[in-house]
């Protein structure tokens, strides 16, 4: 699920060839602004078939958190 | 003139006036909605009691429907949702922030949810919380501002949704209103016009300065903060621009802007205020009232989209 979401991440916020870890923020480390995680919030719920409804869009903040709720929404691979 | 949106704001019109903070209090929303349009007060981050206030003595100018803006990031959001509701307004339209957790009690008081949106993905969010329609706000516009122009965000967003949409940021006259449509915007929102309109409380010192804004008088200040915000070129923009590419932090330069918003509007300082308008002020000439303004418009558009058709 790491790589899918990576994968995601590289392509929404054009970070290809960073070095992403879990604790890695992405508006202090990927410059990202909130037009921009609304965005990736779109193409994550794609990818996993799931929606985050928007009061959980604060809670995302790093790629760690994004790992730590798909897997609250029952998403593991 | 009746579009969807007419329908839900049930007004004569489809032009919306901007939340404008400090600028959209009642004289100017009772306005614009005695003649036609959908006139709001800007809630901004005014104490929640100077809204009810200001939506009382709107009630007091005008018996139309007029509208609230609630930027939902500002400490006073939570009451001032509330207000309206308590008040018996029926629209409100939203901006910085999330406002699905007060739809349930909006929707329930019947009133129509517009928020303003600068992104795709963002309008797509807002009308799954329930949204009755999306402004989309293209970066032409002055204060808070996106990264698209009006231009390609309106056609994109209204491919993306289904409720009607809006059009705000860069229209001042029946031109922009009916390219807007043909964009396929079934209103549009307009905020420096207004903002220079008889009835706004403006200091004649700023609405001076969108008399005389040409062009490219407009500047972008905050891009490196990621809180951009349009505003005339003046001695505070080139400070505040001067500090921003020497690196200043964001603390800094948000001691410069306090109340800077305040000193244009209310004081007239326009060396030292922040003067935020559209890049539209160019085409903004003279001093009219909002009824002139809105039949002005209506007639150009009228015309404009009759020969199209």
């Amino acid at each position: 699920m790491l790589e899918k979401l990576i994968s995601i991440i590289e392509e929404q916020l054009n970070v290809e060839g960073m070095e992403i870890t879990e604790s890695t923020s992405f508006k202090e480390d990927m410059d990202a602004d909130s037009l921009d995680l609304f965005d990736l919030a779109m193409a994550i719920e794609e990818e996993f078939g799931i929606e985050i409804p928007s009061e959980d869009l604060g809670n995302i903040t790093t790629v760690g958190s994004v790992v730590e709720y798909l897997k609250s929404k029952g998403i593991e691979e | 003139m009746k579009t969807r949106v007419t329908e839900i704001l049930g007004t004569e019109y489809p032009i919306i006036q901007g939340g404008m903070a400090w600028v959209a209090e009642h004289h100017l929303a009772a306005a614009v909605s005695n003649a036609g349009g959908l006139g709001i007060i800007g809630a901004a981050s005014a104490p929640a009691e100077v809204v009810r206030e200001e939506i009382r003595k709107c009630k007091e100018l005008t018996d139309k429907p007029f509208g609230v803006n609630i930027m939902l990031l500002n400490p006073n959001a939570e009451e001032v949702a509330r207000i309206v509701v308590e008040e018996g307004v029926k629209v409100v339209t939203t901006g910085a922030g999330d406002p699905a957790k007060f739809m349930p009690m909006w929707k329930e008081a019947g009133v129509k949810v517009f928020p303003v949106v600068a992104s795709v993905a963002l309008a797509k969010l807002m009308e799954r919380a329930g949204a009755d329609g999306i402004i989309a706000e293209g970066m032409e516009s002055g204060g808070h501002i996106g990264h698209t122009t009006t231009f390609a965000l309106v056609p994109q967003v209204v491919d993306a949704v289904h409720v009607p949409v809006v059009a705000a940021g860069g229209i001042a006259d029946g031109r922009g209103f009916a390219a807007a449509f043909m964009l396929g915007a079934e209103a549009v929102q307009m905020g420096t016009r207004f903002v220079a309109a008889k009835e706004s409380i403006v200091h004649p010192n700023f609405k001076e300065k969108i008399f005389k804004a040409k062009d490219i008088d407009s500047t972008v200040t905050g891009m490196s903060t990621g809180h951009p915000v349009r505003c005339l070129r003046n001695k505070m923009s080139k400070e505040y621009l001067r500090l921003e590419k020497e690196g200043a932090d964001f603390m800094e330069l948000e001691k410069l802007t306090l109340g800077s918003l305040r000193k244009a509007v209310i004081d007239g300082d326009v060396s030292n205020g922040t003067l935020m308008a559209g890049q539209i002020a160019g085409l903004v000439k003279k001093e009219m009232s909002c009824r002139e303004i809105i039949e002005e418009i209506m007639g150009q558009a009228e015309t404009l989209l009759g020969e199209k058709r």
